[in-house]
């Protein structure tokens, strides 16, 4: 027992000798990194029943976020600079998927999630092995980067109308609210992300952005931002902020929009739908669509905004 | 009562003075060296628009006058005027025509009301690119009510629509109503200032910002001038 | 050298096999059998994630690193495929373990004038390294991965620690991922990830344990077997679960005598959230297989390949699990009852003769299946993703010896090792750690005269992976 104690006495000695410059007493454990300038803002998160606290959220914030996000939370991390999409950055707390109005925060459960979801189509992963505790600690500390989130409350959440059954006739108007609203201007006539302003589009940090290909990926394809219809219904009632895609919640009644959510969904060519199997039982044809005059006081599109080509296939 | 009635007057007294004795602050901006050449705009992709611009306008990051004057200049008192609280109440209004912005530089006062309005036969998406405000971003297609909006914090905001890439606006959000865009010969007026120091800046949106400090003592005019160094690119 | 033979330091030391060996060979143990397969800054540079993210402390993986294993190392967003790589990268990553030590063994056998020896301690202090892994692993394409490390020890000697390819998701569903090769078995507590390096205390036992006088070489759950295994999951990774069969070969190719006979392994697990205290992982593990125990030789003794027959069986089931205590400290345990047959406690089997291979197939009179049980709790403070001190215990106890006349407690083992690890800089592109650690290992009736063997390593050293 004599020779392990002394051996015990003996690694301590060893340990401190070869540690070197590195501080092996625990106390002393640097945090290595640079620091929020200010102390931490106390912020708290609330998904469900889950409350999340700012200070518990910092170490894992650390360990899996900080490489990318930086730990200014600046979007400045050691990779930011060999990513693309850039990640976003907290300090302008302007967020792309979220459930409120454009210009106003997302919810936290918006931000909850964005961080189980990933982002598909970025270098974001899909962060659904956390807790839920753990991602809300984390949501909560995100909002310490930008006192917006002191001052401003949450955008209301938009309601979204139960979703009328899918039909031809559903399909066809949202073709020509396509059309009319100019989405293929960016998306293309066929949804492909070739429309004629797709090779100019910036986000709002002047990088270079790709409009959704709709037509790319099968079964699996999935939107930035969900992948059910609730959440393309989503995406164009409150835009995707930081990004050119705008809002259209001013512009599009509730209906319209959900015959246009059933239109988009014939354009994912590849992938498995009620709308693509009411499409096939038409033979793959979209009628035209006749406006009903008494509920639409928009003026009918000019003939030069038209697609180029058929928005069917 | 004696001193109530004293501080009446006395506020009545410096009231009169203040409108009696209103000054103006005008001048010129110009510019030396060689301003960017500014080039013109391919509208083809958007037909209805390039046909109302015969020959093609051109972009507008620079505009000068006769005499080497400099215009879209957002000339504002920037310390002094406190009339933050003072929000006018009519609206300003931003017109999309021609798939460009009119104006170009469009100066609001902080909460006051912002309509934007869309004259075209296409879609525009309005997406002022705040970074101290909020960032928002809406669609407005042809034929629909004007889009209501403010701004409450003061900030110079690049404003674009990305369907348009070319075009492009500033939004100057300013806590003030004492400002002017300087015209024509490089022109800028800013009236009905009651006596103070003041601090004057002008600010492009290329060449940055300049200030000058000024004191109005009474029903006078001074002259302020300011000259910004063109970059030739 | 061979895997195996590394791996079964306590069976050479317990045949009282020359001290200098027994000596060199815990160094080894440091060399070889915990590093293979482990942390990869490939992968963090190809996906642009800190360590931290994969790892709870690197080389131990976290749920997060799991998951991205269990997917076949993708992310599941559209950056999987080496497609979206620029050109020039290239998905290797080596690591090396430079490291000063002190071993000290109680009783080694010595020489002390002729013909005669005696038992005294030998204590051995040095500056060493372990050698070098060469990692290289990733996709070929969207859902098809692969993991390739060639393995050398510290005299430049390769052998292959993993040689895999993985088909994932097939059908588009996590349940069905399919690997062939050489490959780690499918336990969560993983002795490849071990954070603990030094050579009393590196790996675990449970994972290579072997009776006093067993034959049975080839039932180590610690070894990469040679074989296909199909691994399901939930996609959050909280259940998974995995069959594999493999030759009983120990992962050795080309030795033919273990070619004929075969075992599987099982492991499930389940992961729960606990509220504060974080997200726990309880499961259970099942290594059943049969291999050789006699084979057929010419030449006048030298055996031939693939002529192994007499074909016994073997068992290693236990319960593992991850239980985290709020977010900075964890605990493994994990739990094996084990069990061979007669044949391979009557020191039948061993075909590489490192001292246990009986050969007259006749099983001796009341010859028993060896039976033990055994543990270990492992826990990790993580102070900070940069800073973790390592704890672990660990008991193994026969519950059933061979023969009946045999003292009812040999080959027990305890093993305590402390230590811990510092990561200087933290950053995606490489992995570097001061690593200090104590170890203490005891076999009951070990030493040459059949009393208790002891031994103790200290090690400090630096871990790094680039």
């Amino acid at each position: 027992m004599r020779v392990i104690q002394s051996v015990y006495g003996f690694a301590g000695v060893l340990g401190l000798i070869l540690a070197g410059g590195f501080t092996v007493s625990a106390q002393d454990v640097p945090d290595v990194g640079p620091h929020p300038p200010q102390p931490m803002r106390a912020m708290e998160s609330h998904i469900g029943n889950v409350t999340g606290h700012a200070k518990d959220g910092k170490m894992n914030f650390r360990r899996y976020c900080a490489g990318c996000h930086g730990d200014l939370g600046d979007g400045n991390g050691e990779n930011a600079q060999w990513i693309d999409p850039k990640p976003r950055d907290f300090t302008i707390a302007t967020f792309k998927c979220r459930s409120t109005p454009t210009g106003t925060l997302p919810t936290d459960q918006d931000l909850y999630n964005s961080i189980g979801r990933g982002f598909t189509n970025s270098n974001m992963p899909i962060w659904n092995t956390f807790s839920p505790q753990q991602r809300a600690d984390l949501v909560a500390y995100i909002k310490t980067f930008s006192a917006r989130w002191e001052k401003e409350k949450a955008g209301d959440v938009i309601k979204i109308p139960p979703e009328p059954p899918v039909t031809l006739e559903s399909i066809a108007h949202g073709k020509a609210l396509f059309t009319k609203l100019e989405c293929w201007k960016c998306h293309g006539p066929q949804g492909k992300g070739d429309g004629p302003s797709a090779s100019t589009l910036t986000d709002s940090k002047d990088q270079p952005i790709r409009p959704y290909n709709f037509a790319d990926g099968r079964d699996d394809s999935r939107f930035k931002c969900g992948s059910t219809n609730q959440d393309i219904y989503k995406i164009f009632m409150t835009g995707v902020d930081g990004t050119p895609m705008p809002s259209f919640a001013d512009v599009i009644q509730p209906n319209d929009a959900w015959d246009l959510v059933h239109f988009l969904r014939t354009l994912q060519i590849h992938r498995h739908s009620k709308e693509n199997e009411v499409l096939a039982a038409a033979h793959g044809v979209i009628p035209p669509y006749v406006e009903k005059q008494e509920n639409n006081p928009a003026p009918a599109a000019q003939p030069e905004n038209k697609p180029p080509s058929s928005g069917g296939h | 009562m004696r001193t109530k009635q004293m501080l009446v007057a006395l506020l009545g007294l410096l009231l009169c003075s203040s409108l009696m004795f209103a000054g103006t602050v005008s001048g010129k901006v110009t510019y030396t060296g060689t301003p960017a050449h500014q080039k013109p705009i391919d509208m083809s992709k958007e037909p209805s628009c390039a046909k109302q611009h015969n020959p093609p306008i051109t972009t507008e990051s620079v505009v000068t006058g006769p005499n080497n004057a400099l215009n879209n200049v957002v000339v504002y008192i920037s310390a002094g005027a406190n009339d933050e609280g003072q929000v006018p109440s009519q609206a300003v209004t931003f017109e999309q025509k021609g798939c460009q912005y009119v104006p170009h530089v469009l100066a609001m006062h902080t909460n006051q009301e912002l309509k934007v309005v869309n004259s075209d036969q296409t879609s525009h998406n309005i997406h002022p690119l705040a970074k101290v405000n909020r960032e928002w971003n809406k669609s407005q297609p042809p034929g629909t009510p004007p889009i209501t909006e403010k701004y409450d914090k003061p900030e110079f905001i690049s404003v674009k629509c990305n369907v348009h890439p070319w075009m492009h606006g500033i939004f100057a959000v300013l806590n003030t109503s004492h400002y002017d865009i300087s015209k024509g010969g490089g022109d800028f007026k800013l009236p009905n200032l009651p006596p103070g120091k003041y601090t004057i800046t002008a600010w492009h949106e290329d060449y940055g910002t300049q200030t000058a400090d000024v004191t109005v003592t009474g029903n006078e005019t001074k002259d302020v001038n300011f000259t910004f160094k063109a970059k030739a690119y | 050298m061979r895997v195996w033979a590394q791996s079964r330091l306590v069976q050479k030391l317990l045949r009282g096999t020359s001290a200098t060996i027994a000596v060199f060979t815990l160094v080894l143990f440091v060399a070889s059998t915990s590093q293979p397969a482990s942390a990869f800054p490939a992968f963090a540079r190809k996906y642009g994630l800190r360590c931290s993210a994969c790892h709870e402390s690197w080389p131990m993986l976290n749920y997060f690193g799991q998951k991205f294993k269990d997917n076949g190392y993708q992310l599941m967003n559209d950056r999987d495929a080496p497609i979206w790589q620029n050109p020039g990268y290239w998905p290797v990553a080596f690591r090396f373990t430079p490291f000063w030590s002190r071993e000290s063994t109680n009783k080694v056998q010595v020489d002390t004038g002729e013909g005669t020896s005696g038992l005294q301690r030998i204590t051995t202090t040095g500056f060493n390294y372990g050698g070098l892994d060469i990692l290289s692993g990733g996709t070929l394409e969207k859902n098809i991965s692969f993991l390739f490390v060639p393995s050398s020890d510290e005299l430049g000697a390769f052998h292959f620690e993993s040689a895999n390819v993985r088909f994932n998701n097939l059908l588009h569903s996590p349940w069905l991922n399919v690997k062939v090769g050489k490959f780690e078995l499918d336990s969560f507590i993983s002795e490849k990830r071990t954070l603990t390096l030094s050579g009393a205390g590196g790996g675990y036992q449970l994972f290579h344990f072997v009776p006093v006088g067993d034959g049975n070489i080839f039932a180590q759950l610690g070894d990469n077997q040679l074989g296909v295994e199909w691994m399901g999951h939930s996609m959050d990774d909280r259940t998974r679960i995995s069959a594999a069969v493999f030759s009983s070969t120990d992962g050795n190719p080309d030795v033919g005598y273990g070619q004929n006979s075969y075992s599987a392994f099982f492991a499930a697990s389940h992961a729960f959230s606990a509220g504060k205290l974080g997200v726990q992982r309880i499961g259970g593990y099942a290594l059943i297989g049969q291999a050789a125990t006699s084979f057929l030789t010419q030449n006048g003794g030298d055996p031939i390949p693939g002529s192994g027959t007499g074909n016994k069986s073997f068992s290693r089931v236990g319960f593992e699990a991850l239980f985290y205590l709020g977010p900075k400290l964890d605990v493994q345990v994990f739990t094996q009852h084990g069990s061979d047959n007669a044949w391979f406690g009557a020191c039948y089997g061993d075909v590489f003769d490192t001292g246990c291979n009986n050969t007259d197939g006749v099983l001796p009179d009341g010859a028993r299946n060896p039976t033990w049980n055994g543990a270990f709790v492992e826990t990790h403070f993580v102070w900070n993703p940069q800073f973790t001190i390592i704890q672990r215990s660990e008991w193994v106890r026969m519950s059933q010896q061979a023969f009946a006349d045999t003292p009812s407690n040999l080959g027990n083992i305890d093993t305590y090792v402390f230590g811990y690890r510092y990561n200087p800089f933290m950053t995606s592109r490489a992995g570097f750690a001061f690593h200090n650690e104590f170890s203490w290992f005891r076999q009951r009736g070990g030493a040459p005269d059949g009393t208790d063997l002891s031994t103790n390593s200290l090690m400090a050293g630096f871990d790094f992976v680039f």
